[in-house]
C-alpha cells in the first residue's frame, strides 16, 4: 500500500513538473516574440497588432486558466494525497498501536501467568505452613490442656487426701478394726512370714 | 524348759517386768525358806511380794511335782532373760492405743503363725487413721489407711468426675 502511495506521489510530481516546464517555455516565447520551433515551419506572415494583441490576451487568458486549473488539480491532488497519507498514517499508527497493545497484552498475560504461578506456589506454601501451624497449635493446646488437667487433678487429690487425713484421724475406733486387722495379717501372712524367715 | 508366755505378756518390757517380778519373788522365796529352816516365827516373816497373774501362772507351771524349788525359779529367770534377748520382735503401730482384747488377738495370731514366743511391741500414731504398720527387723509392712489413701489419691479426680 505504501508503494502505491509513493508511485502516485511521483506521478503527480512528474505531471506538475511537465506542466510547469511547458508554462515556462510558453511564457518565454511570448516575452521574446519568438515562434515556437517545429510548430510553424517556413516563413511567417505578419500578424496585425490588433489580432496579435487579441491573441496575446487570449493566450494569456488561456495560460491563466490552465495554470488555475493545474493549480486546482494540484491542490486537489495534494488534498487527496494528504488525506490518503493521513489515512495511511492513521492506519499504520493504528496497526502499530494495535500491535503494541497486542504485545503488551501478551506480555501482560505472560507476566500475569508467571505471577499467578508464583503466587500459586506461595499460596500453596502459605496454606501448608498455615496447616502446619494449626496442627502444632492444636497439639500445644492439647498438651497444655492435659498438663492443666493433671495439675488440677493433683491438687484435687492432694486436697481430698489432706481432708481425709485431717478429718479421720480424730475419730479412730480400733475396737471395730480387730477383725480387719486380723484379716489383713491373714491376707499378707505368706509375705509376712517370708520376711520374718528371711530376717531370721 | 519350754515356756509358753501368756497373751498379756507381749513385749520385751513385759518380759523384763515379769522377770523382775519373779526375781523379787525368788529372792523372797529363798529368804523365807531360810527363815523357815532356822525357826523364825511366822509373824516375823515378811509377806511375799505382789506378783501378777501371769507370773503366778509361770511359777505354778515350773513347780516340779507340786513343790517349788529355788532352782526352778532361777531356771525360769534364765529362760525369761533368754526370751527377752533372743526371741524375735515385732513392732505393730496402730492408729490409737490398742485395747487389751486387740492386743491379745494380735499377739495370739503372731505366736501362732510366726513364732511361739515372739515379742510384740505396740505403738500408736493417730495419723495412720486405721490399719497398722508392722515392722520386723528391716522389713516394714505399711497396711495403714493413710498409706491406702495416699496410694489411691490419684483415683480421687476420676471418682469425683463420675459423681
Amino acid at each position: 500500500m505504501t508503494i502505491f502511495l509513493y508511485i502516485f506521489i511521483l506521478v503527480d510530481v512528474f505531471a506538475v513538473g511537465v506542466l510547469a516546464s511547458e508554462a515556462v517555455r510558453h511564457m518565454y516565447a511570448h516575452l521574446t516574440h519568438q515562434p515556437e520551433n517545429g510548430k510553424h515551419g517556413g516563413p511567417t506572415t505578419p500578424i496585425p497588432p490588433a489580432v496579435k494583441q487579441k491573441m496575446l490576451e487570449e493566450s494569456e487568458e488561456e495560460f491563466k486558466r490552465i495554470l488555475n486549473h493545474s493549480a486546482k488539480q494540484l491542490q486537489g491532488d495534494l488534498e487527496a494525497t494528504g488525506g490518503e497519507i493521513n489515512k495511511q498514517v492513521s492506519r499504520i499508527a493504528s496497526e502499530i498501536v494495535a500491535g503494541e497493545i497486542e504485545r503488551y497484552k501478551q506480555d501482560f498475560a505472560k507476566l500475569h501467568e508467571e505471577t499467578s504461578h508464583e503466587l500459586g506456589g506461595v499460596s500453596e506454601e502459605l496454606a501448608a505452613r498455615q496447616a502446619e501451624l494449626k496442627a502444632k497449635l492444636a497439639e500445644d493446646m492439647a498438651a497444655e490442656k492435659d498438663l492443666l488437667i493433671k495439675q488440677i487433678d493433683t491438687k484435687l487429690a492432694d486436697a481430698v487426701t489432706a481432708f481425709l487425713l485431717e478429718t479421720l484421724q480424730h475419730d479412730v475406733d480400733l475396737g471395730s478394726q480387730t477383725s480387719y486387722l486380723l484379716s489383713t495379717l491373714e491376707e499378707h501372712k505368706a509375705e509376712f512370714t517370708k520376711g520374718v524367715t528371711d530376717e531370721a | 524348759m519350754k515356756l509358753k508366755l501368756d497373751e498379756s505378756v507381749s513385749s520385751s518390757q513385759d518380759v523384763r517386768a515379769l522377770g523382775l517380778e519373779i526375781r523379787d519373788y525368788a529372792r523372797w522365796y529363798g529368804q523365807n525358806g531360810i527363815k523357815a529352816r532356822v525357826g523364825v516365827r511366822k509373824r516375823k516373816q515378811v509377806e511375799s511380794p505382789p506378783i501378777s497373774p501371769a507370773a503366778q501362772d509361770l511359777i505354778r507351771a515350773v513347780a516340779s511335782k507340786g513343790t517349788l524349788k529355788r532352782k526352778d525359779l532361777d531356771e525360769l529367770i534364765d529362760e525369761l532373760s533368754y526370751i527377752e534377748a533372743k526371741s524375735p520382735r515385732i513392732t505393730i503401730t496402730l492408729a490409737a492405743i490398742a485395747p487389751g482384747s486387740l492386743k491379745k488377738s494380735l499377739v495370739n495370731w503372731c505366736r501362732e503363725h510366726i513364732a511361739p514366743n515372739v515379742l510384740v511391741d505396740f505403738r500408736f500414731n493417730s495419723t495412720l487413721l486405721g490399719g497398722m504398720v508392722v515392722q520386723y527387723g528391716s522389713h516394714v509392712y505399711d497396711w495403714s489407711f493413710r498409706r491406702q489413701i495416699l496410694a489411691g489419691s490419684a483415683k480421687f479426680p476420676e471418682v469425683l468426675r463420675r459423681v
